[in-house]
């Protein structure tokens, strides 16, 4: 299975009929069921399964059981997709497209690309073409996210750092 | 004298990347602290988890009426949980209430999203001479005095 998520603040209907259109294309044959998150995009997908919004449960129950995520360039399901040790290729956002308010996903995918488990794509000919050598994507070796030298440090000062002076004594 | 009771903080993030990165940061200091999360995504005050978490009214720089009801929950949630401390990783609501704890005595913290990687987030640069402590997941963007460094999540 091919589980496929836009987020929950905007649509992203061209990644949506991107996959809609790859999942019956010849590279495919139908091999992999895909199935999509598709918030509230107008572009009702025919080929995939699809719900507006899933819960948390079926969301990382479908990242976990994909063989490769898809989404849209963003940090949430990055860290959500090394968590469940599956590899996720992202797509961004284009402003130009008024998929997004800025064009921060594309200068993410500059950086994500160099993550472990992370495959980029700007175009439908990256995307299918990362999707055709689906056997090759592989996920992070490692999935602890976090860091306890951060969160260390921010223990260390709430207990002993520099507060301002306070104005007002609650 | 040891202090029975643990500090209480406020660990505040918008939906998405912002709700996972605070969670990821914040979960090794739940022994340490008495963790209060804030949020504007009201779903996820039906995960099963036993963390305590309010939901609050959504604001952003597009949405300035929402300002005022936003303003008076966090008011309220100061009054009511007295804080030691305030965490956000964003993004606006979060910069709001380290904005309000300024006059307060709370530490604030605002550790800026990993997404931001050529410069701090837009929420995070209004903060940066407000915050306590601004920590940035990217070494470049550190000047190794306000803006701290100390490793990525990822």
């Amino acid at each position: 299975m091919i589980f496929v998520a836009v987020g929950t603040q905007f649509s992203f209907n061209r990644l949506i009929q991107y996959m809609d259109e790859w999942a019956i294309s010849d590279s495919n044959k139908k091999q992999e069921i895909v199935t999509a998150q598709i918030s509230d995009g107008d572009y009702l997908p025919k080929n995939i399964e699809y719900e507006r919004f899933m819960s948390a449960e079926t969301y990382n129950k479908n990242i976990r059981e994909a063989s490769v995520f898809v989404s849209h360039a963003g940090m949430g399901n990055i860290i959500s997709a090394r968590d469940q040790q599956t590899p996720i290729i992202v797509i961004n956002r284009q402003l130009a497209l008024g998929e997004h308010r800025n064009d921060h996903q594309a200068e993410g995918l500059k950086w994500m690309g160099k993550l472990e488990g992370v495959y980029t794509a700007s175009t439908q000919d990256e995307l299918y073409s990362h999707l055709n050598n689906i056997k090759e994507l592989m996920p992070a070796t490692h999935s602890h996210v976090g860091n306890q030298q951060l969160s260390d440090y921010i223990a260390d000062f709430i207990l002993h750092g520099d507060g301002k002076a306070s104005l007002v004594k609650l | 004298m040891t202090k029975l009771t643990k500090q209480k903080i406020l660990a505040i993030a918008s939906p998405g990347g912002h709700w996972i990165q605070l969670n990821k940061i914040c979960k090794p200091l739940e022994n340490q602290f008495d963790i209060v999360y804030i949020t504007p995504g009201a779903k996820y005050s039906t995960d099963k988890d036993s963390k305590r978490i309010i939901n609050i009214t959504d604001a952003s720089a597009d949405s300035k009426l929402k300002l005022i009801p936003l303003v008076l929950q966090l008011i309220t949630i100061f009054i009511k949980e007295r804080p030691t401390a305030i965490i956000s990783t964003g993004a606006a609501p979060g910069a709001i209430a380290i904005l309000l704890a300024k006059i307060l005595p709370i530490k604030t913290i605002w550790v800026d999203s990993i997404a931001n990687v050529a410069q701090l987030s837009r929420s995070g640069r209004i903060i940066k001479n407000i915050a306590d402590k601004v920590i940035t997941q990217w070494e470049p963007l550190s000047d190794g005095h306000k803006i701290s460094y100390q490793g990525s999540i990822l």
